[in-house]
């Protein structure tokens, strides 16, 4: 097991290490330099010139292309990202106050569509053909064929301007309230963002479990004489898990997507919001930045959701 | 002697028992000839849904091309007299905030928001078909090399990559379809790659290979037919993916520019809470005209799918 | 006819259709046949023969698109006799049935044994509904089957998961898993057309080890003649949803009386006989399960067709035990006593 991780950590540091190289590019054939990524904007006009030059100097500049991404890619390892465009704000600073909005927004939808998802995708295989099933299948395509910005809408103007239940959008800060009292702000724009994701995993955890239910081992679980809940819980659900846990790890990059169009509808002040008002304002160093991290986000699911099925699935683990 | 009496299970079944009586009867009274029409039409076309999709997805491509036929407004005519205009015989989806007739916009949108999709889900089967089947048959450094391309681009989530590109390239129409393309080709690449993997075992390819056949004649000459299925249905659900897409970035303000109307571009007004309260015309009829579109193509790419597979029975 | 004292299972004019993709497939198309106590039954004919139909209509693991339509299916258990195909297909009295009392063992051990879970837990599933073991005790029986079945180091191997079983191993492991609850039948449905040849030798050796010392009634299905030969006491011959011939191996196989019996052992090369011996392929092939003859299944392929074979021909009782479904069958056991 250690071995195995071990591995899948090998190779995902190699995708990691060129897709920096080639935000650094970016970051090089867009405007702006790196003294003007590293310093804040306002302190660059009161140096004088002579001091500025030394510090591209001694900051690499002048060096070839690749001591400056070396230099660059250090200075990122270690926390230095860099400074936004527009009001100089560092890049660290604005991801620790917006990453947590985030985190919060796609790890509640994440759970809500990875759990319904199952269950749903289950119970309309197990009731396969009858009413429950169509119903559930037509309501699977509705999900993945709405916009999901404009199930977003419509829920504002239901849920907030007509039956004023829920606040309109925008989150409250840790500390301002209780847990419970941020509640109401993150239930719609969290069940907004998990339905496109749980009639995906639903569909997909359909046709997984119609495939594990069609197997031979399937038949000879019921050659046992055992109840069939256990059939097709035990044998049927736990086979069609692997390939699902799969997906939702495939999907993750579509979720994270899709915090970027939800925060908005909600303006929720996370990772999202900034990324839209950075692309806006042609602020390149934090696109960039948020941009590569996105990546590392994806690959660290990628690695999670590998590590997963190896423990729920001995033919991973042990494999070759 | 005890005998079992029949319990529940067997009355559950009356349904299905009734169902088969139906075919049994049929059946031995010889009714049922031989199809007519291939396997593959005669699945799909049993296929309701899909047929239903396919209906709805050639309308609304209908009256997008004839719209001025259809319509004598301009969907660009700013009106300052009839602004917000509620539905009327004379604006049939009303009129927006500068007074522009919504089902002109609409349906003109319609041209653009599906020229957008179709236009790129066909550009990337293009390149990632070509270039999936060179490398799954013949190999070599070109198929390392796009594979690894391909890890890089799915990499990112696809909307931050589209979006990271759209602040490098700027907006206009022709920018973001080569943005979808150079997004979106990767799957295709790998799902058609991964056909001609397995295709490449089969010994109908080993005998063509062994009657002296060229690599290139084999591949797109008798393999690519074997594999149109899975590249159809591709195309399908890319056209659905990029239409939402589109949809979503016109929505964000970062798509086609603003004037040019799209169907993501209409709903835009909808961001100001003003007019999704109290002017439902400017952005309902829109919302459900893309999300029936895309329900139509995704019926479609799964009737396409079902009638493809033949490990599908039943 | 023998007693009902010494039965396991009769099957009497079974029916079994298979309705997928709106179509009827008579499969199974009235059947009739009776298991001994302790004896081998062995099915035998090609694939699509509604042999394997009528093993899972026993065990009433149908798929759900299929039906018995007519016939019965009777467990003659120590309690009396249980009408099986009046059962619901998962009801309780069903389960209770399966398992503990008719096995099955299926033909591929790759894809029958499930990839997640070790063997030890696939054996310890059926002692759970079938044993009052618990704990400790039904581990170390599992090690015990697995001992039993020859399996080296049982202790680490039932720890294992099928995947690190080689294939001869996993369908020894399915055995045990099968034979865990003592059955009084054990179907195997072509338990070794997956393995290797050497291997297959050593399946059938444990099989008739444990028809010897547990008295179990074996359902044997298989393509293979040698094989019939090597382990029935009786065989049923099927053809296309019937069986054409039926009764004691040595009987069927030195006086087969149906054509199609006669063509399926003319078919086989026997060892010994040299290069020159007459193999005769049988002409033509299955017809179409859903555009059958309306007659006898075999005519078209059949040597000996006369007009009369458009008509289905009746079972008819040839001596004591021996059973066949042909117009032409008084000839035909004339030149077979030769």
């Amino acid at each position: 097991m250690p071995t195995y991780i071990i591995r899948r950590l090998l190779t995902l540091v190699p995708m990691a290490i060129v897709i920096s190289f080639l935000v650094y590019l970016g970051l090089e054939l867009t405007p702006g330099d790196a003294v003007s990524h590293m310093i804040p904007p306002d302190g660059i006009g009161s140096m004088d010139p002579e001091r500025l030059q030394m510090l591209r100097e001694s900051l690499g500049l002048g060096q070839p292309f690749l001591v400056r991404y070396w230099i660059w890619l250090t200075g990122v390892v270690q926390g230095e990202f860099g400074y936004s465009l527009s009001g100089g704000v560092p890049i660290a600073q604005i991801f620790l106050t917006r990453l947590p909005a985030t985190l919060e927004l796609s790890i509640a939808a994440l759970v809500i569509s990875s759990i319904a998802g199952s269950i749903l995708g289950t119970i309309s295989a197990l009731t396969r053909g009858s009413k429950t099933d169509q119903a559930l299948t037509t309501v699977g395509m509705l999900g993945v064929s709405i916009p999901e910005f404009f199930i977003g809408l419509v829920a504002i103007l239901i849920f907030s301007l007509n039956l004023q239940w829920l606040p309109v959008g925008g989150r409250l800060m840790p500390g301002d309230d209780s847990f419970w009292d941020r509640i109401p702000n993150l239930v719609m724009p969290a069940l907004v963002l998990s339905i496109m994701m749980t009639a995906g995993v639903m569909r997909y955890a359909r046709s997984s479990m119609l495939d594990a239910l069609s197997k031979d081992f399937v038949r000879t679980a019921r050659s046992k004489g055992m109840p069939e809940w256990r059939v097709n819980l035990l044998h049927g659900f736990r086979v069609a898990l692997t390939p699902v846990i799969v997906l939702i790890g495939f999907r993750l990059p579509v979720l994270i997507g899709g915090t970027v169009v939800i925060e908005q509808v909600f303006q929720w002040p996370g990772i999202g919001n900034e990324f839209i008002a950075s692309v806006r304002a042609q602020d390149y160093p934090l696109v960039m930045m948020i941009a590569l991290f996105s990546v590392i986000a994806v690959l660290l699911a990628s690695l999670i959701v590998d590590i997963l099925t190896a423990v729920i699935d001995p033919r991973v683990r042990l494999g070759d | 002697m005890t005998i079992a009496q029949p319990d529940r299970g067997k009355r559950r079944r009356s349904k299905l028992d009734a169902q088969f009586d139906r075919i049994r009867d049929r059946e031995e009274a010889g009714q049922v000839k031989k199809r007519r029409r291939g396997r593959f039409w005669n699945k799909f076309l049993n296929n309701h849904l899909a047929v239903a999709g396919l209906v709805v997805f050639t309308f609304i491509i209908l009256v997008s091309v004839f719209a001025p036929l259809l319509t004598s407004y301009d969907p660009r005519a700013v009106d300052l007299r009839s602004m917000t205009q509620a539905p009327s015989l004379e604006h049939w989806f009303g009129t927006d905030r500068t007074g522009r007739d919504v089902f002109a916009r609409v349906l003109y949108g319609g041209r653009i928001s599906i020229l957008v999709g179709l236009g790129s889900a066909i550009l990337c089967a293009i390149i990632g078909v070509i270039i999936g089947i060179y490398s799954g048959y013949i190999g070599g450094w070109l198929d390392w090399f796009a594979m690894r391309v391909s890890e890089v681009f799915m990499a990112f989530p696809q909307i931050i990559l589209v979006l990271l590109l759209v602040s490098i390239l700027g907006q206009s129409l022709a920018n973001l379809m080569i943005i979808f393309t150079l997004t979106g080709w990767g799957g295709i690449y790998r799902m058609a790659r991964a056909r001609m993997l397995s295709l490449r075992e089969e010994e109908y390819v080993q005998a063509l290979r062994s009657f002296g056949l060229g690599p290139a004649r084999i591949a797109y000459k008798h393999m690519l037919p074997n594999a149109l299925g899975p590249i159809m249905v591709n195309i399908t659900l890319s056209t659905a993916a990029f239409i939402l897409q589109e949809a979503a970035l016109s929505f964000l303000g970062l798509g086609v520019p603003l004037s040019v109307p799209t169907w993501g571009n209409i709903l835009n007004a909808a961001q100001d809470l003003r007019i999704l309260e109290n002017y439902w015309w400017i952005w309902l009829p829109v919302g459900v005209t893309i999300s029936l579109f895309v329900l139509s193509v995704n019926f479609i790419g799964d009737g396409l799918r079902d009638a493809t597979d033949p490990s599908q029975q039943g | 006819m023998a007693e009902t004292g010494d039965l396991a299972l009769s099957v009497r004019n079974l029916k079994t259709y298979m309705y997928a993709n709106n179509r009827c497939n008579k499969a199974v198309n009235g059947v009739s046949f009776e298991i001994h106590k302790g004896k081998t039954l062995c099915i035998v004919g090609e694939s699509g023969c509604g042999k394997s139909v009528t093993a899972s209509t026993i065990m009433q693991l149908l798929p759900t698109l299929s039906r018995i339509e007519e016939g019965e299916v009777i467990y003659h258990s120590d309690d009396g006799d249980i009408r099986i195909d009046q059962l619901a297909r998962n009801g309780r009295q069903m389960r209770a049935i399966r398992g503990s009392e008719i096995a099955m063992i299926f033909q591929d051990p790759m894809t029958a044994l499930n990839p997640v879970y070790t063997i030890g837990f696939q054996i310890i599933e059926m002692l759970l509904y079938h044993t009052r073991l618990r704990g400790r005790k039904r581990f170390n029986k599992a090690i015990d089957l697995l001992r039993s079945m020859g399996i080296p180091l049982p202790e680490r191997r039932v720890r294992e998961y099928p995947h690190q079983y080689s294939g001869g191993m996993r369908q020894r492991a399915m055995i045990a898993i099968a034979m865990s609850c003592n059955p009084k039948i054990l179907i195997a449905d072509e338990p070794t057309t997956a393995l290797d040849v050497t291997i297959q030798a050593q399946i059938f050796e444990l099989m008739e080890t444990l028809k010897r010392d547990h008295g179990t009634a074996i359902m044997l299905i298989t393509h293979d003649m040698g094989v019939v030969a090597e382990l029935a006491d009786d065989v049923a011959v099927m053809y296309m949803g019937n069986i054409v011939e039926a009764g004691p191996v040595g009987v069927v196989l030195r006086n087969p009386v149906h054509p199609y019996t006669r063509a399926l052992l003319e078919s086989i090369p026997v060892l010994g006989r040299g290069k020159n011996q007459e193999i005769r392929a049988i002409p033509g092939q299955t017809p179409d399960p859903y555009d059958r003859p309306k007659g006898c299944q075999f005519a078209d392929r059949c040597r000996y067709r006369i007009d009369q074979c458009d008509a289905m021909p009746p079972e008819t009782q040839i001596s004591d035990y021996h059973r066949v479904m042909c117009w032409r069958y008084e000839e035909f056991t004339a030149n077979a006593a030769e």
